[in-house]
């Protein structure tokens, strides 16, 4: 990109967040700075969470953390396609695509190949798949604006869509991502904040049996902070995962809730 | 998806025998669950790259190759250079690896070492530093292309790939460049590349890869494609000289309690540094077996 002198750029590209972005990580290093949201650090934005949001599906979710905007439906479990072998379990088949419109450069989602195979390895091991042999369960997810933390967001509206359709799953699976800035955790971070990390952590876990089915790891830590990034992260998903059983139980009494984690 | 669990046809007596040994801190070739096969490098093995190297643990085989090509910095980071990391599951080395079996595995094995090696977004914890790729700031990098392949497998492909980038980079030489000065600031530089000196990598901080398999209630180390198909799940840990965690990825279904999985990335820290001592040395030795050569 040439950034100099140019009165007449020949191209328009709104890019508000560049131009921050150059300042910012002196910041971040610094021992307390605020974010851009103004939540404290071990603060994770409100959350809420509808069922039943597309009618054609067998079930389906809606979740809204911050800005990020996912909805996800669930189709089956219905009949393998004929190409497939026969299998005495059910299969599991996962899409994540972003809208064209989700990003602020249009078109800019993060590789949909690589987060749906990370959201299908995290739902994986929480559902029954011997409940539904020879059939298939499809798992379409639709990322409707990317606000940040949006794989973690997939994977728990992902849960709760397949909750919906009456899947039968082992437990709910309710996923938080932190961000290693500086000396500092960040929970949930925000698009900026994920731009200038030095590390990524993000766990899937079943909050009832304590299990984490998924967990991803960049950067560069030291095991005491991969110990308190996990307790951070697994506090986080048993909060998230009864806000989630709350949302279940009122879809069937009616109505919707937002809280705060 | 990630083993080829479904072409080692065993019986139940065998699965039985393969647990059961790994219980017993015996396994079918012999080993304790922490001991590695013996693990052979060779560098410099393709003429064509900048740098090369094949690795073999035990029967597993892989070869990586380290391509730098000039290109133009990508505009968010002006100052650093891009490196891509490619595998290719080649139908010779398994049959199931023909078709999307092999190109699932093939992506789903980059998209592991992308994490584990390349460190975070800002660069923290990355194997080489982007930074010194760069030639003209917002103009000319270099472009690193490594290529894994998959010649034959029998398990721990994500360690064997790691450990041949690993020796590929320390092999690599990158030609010195010298840009022509003098030329305006919105043209693209001239540049004039040498073929008599190169650069060498600081190979040093780049991390290993060491993957513990969960069979049962043990994790072992280094798991052959019998045990791999046996696994619950497994998690692949990088970690550098310096003890830091670079990267960690799971795999297979099963969940984890967090505790067990503390436990192993404490376990594979204690195991890296071993292997890591060992790669180096066998990488310095298949570096000078090359120097005699020519």
């Amino acid at each position: 990109m040439a950034g100099k002198g140019g009165a007449t750029p020949a191209t328009y590209a709104p890019s508000p967040s560049t131009k921050k972005d150059k300042k910012k990580p002196s910041t971040f290093a610094d021992a307390d700075w605020v974010r851009p949201d103004g939540r404290s650090f071990h603060q994770c934005r409100p959350a809420f969470l509808k069922t039943a949001a597309v009618n054609s599906a067998s079930g389906s979710a809606y979740a809204e953390f911050g800005s990020t905007k996912v909805i996800v439906s669930v189709f089956g479990p219905r009949e393998s396609k004929k190409a497939m072998m026969y299998s005495d379990v059910g299969r599991l088949n996962c899409n994540v695509s972003y809208t064209t419109f989700a990003t602020p450069i249009r078109g800019q989602g993060a590789d949909s190949k690589e987060v749906s195979s990370v959201l299908h390895k995290a739902l994986e091991g929480a559902i029954i798949l011997e409940s539904f042999p020879k059939t298939t369960v499809d798992v379409f997810a639709l990322v409707l604006e990317s606000g940040g933390s949006d794989l973690p967001v997939i994977i728990s509206c992902a849960s709760l869509a397949l909750a919906d359709a009456g899947i039968m799953l082992y437990d709910l699976i309710t996923s938080v991502s932190v961000s290693c800035l500086g000396k500092n955790l960040v929970i949930d971070p925000l698009p900026e904040e994920e731009s200038n990390q030095d590390g990524s952590f993000m766990i899937a876990c079943m909050p009832s049996r304590d299990e984490i089915t998924q967990l991803t790891l960049t950067g560069e830590w030291s095991t005491p902070k991969i110990n308190e990034a996990t307790q951070l992260c697994l506090d986080a998903c048993k909060k998230l995962g009864k806000i989630m059983r709350s949302c279940l139980k009122e879809a069937v009494s009616g109505g919707s809730q937002e809280e705060e984690l | 998806m990630f083993t080829v669990s479904a072409m080692v046809g065993l019986s139940l007596g065998e699965k039985q025998f393969i647990k059961g040994g790994i219980a017993q801190d015996l396994r079918t070739d012999g080993r304790k669950r922490s001991t590695y096969r013996p693990i052979f490098v060779e560098t410099g093995v393709i003429p064509q790259a900048n740098g090369s190297a094949r690795v073999m643990i035990g029967a597993t085989e892989v070869i990586a190759s380290v391509k730098a090509e000039l290109g133009r910095p990508n505009p968010s980071h002006p100052d650093k250079g891009k490196l891509s990391i490619f595998v290719d599951c080649s139908p010779t080395a398994e049959p199931s690896f023909e078709g999307r079996g092999g190109d699932d595995l093939a992506s789903e094995l980059s998209l592991a070492l992308e994490r584990c090696l390349l460190g975070g977004k800002s660069g923290a914890g990355a194997g080489i530093d982007l930074a010194s790729l760069s030639i003209v700031e917002g103009k000319v990098c270099w472009d690193l292309y490594i290529d894994g392949l998959v010649i034959s497998s029998d398990g721990n492909l994500l360690d064997a790939l790691g450990a041949a980038i690993k020796a590929a980079l320390s092999n690599t030489g990158i030609p010195k460049v010298q840009v022509a000065s003098g030329a305006s600031p919105d043209e693209l530089p001239e540049v004039d590349i040498s073929d008599e000196e190169f650069l060498q990598f600081d190979t040093s901080r780049f991390p290993v890869i060491v993957t513990l398999t969960k069979v049962g209630s043990h994790y072992i180390v280094d798991a052959t494609s019998e045990e791999e198909s046996q696994m619950s799940s497994a998690l692949s840990v990088s970690v550098n000289r310096e003890g830091q965690i670079c990267g960690v990825t799971k795999r297979g279904g099963a969940g984890l309690d967090p505790s067990v999985i503390l436990d192993m990335i404490y376990f594979a820290k204690t195991i890296s540094e071993q292997l890591i001592n060992k790669l180096d040395s066998q990488i310095a030795a298949a570096e000078a077996c090359e120097e005699d050569d020519s």
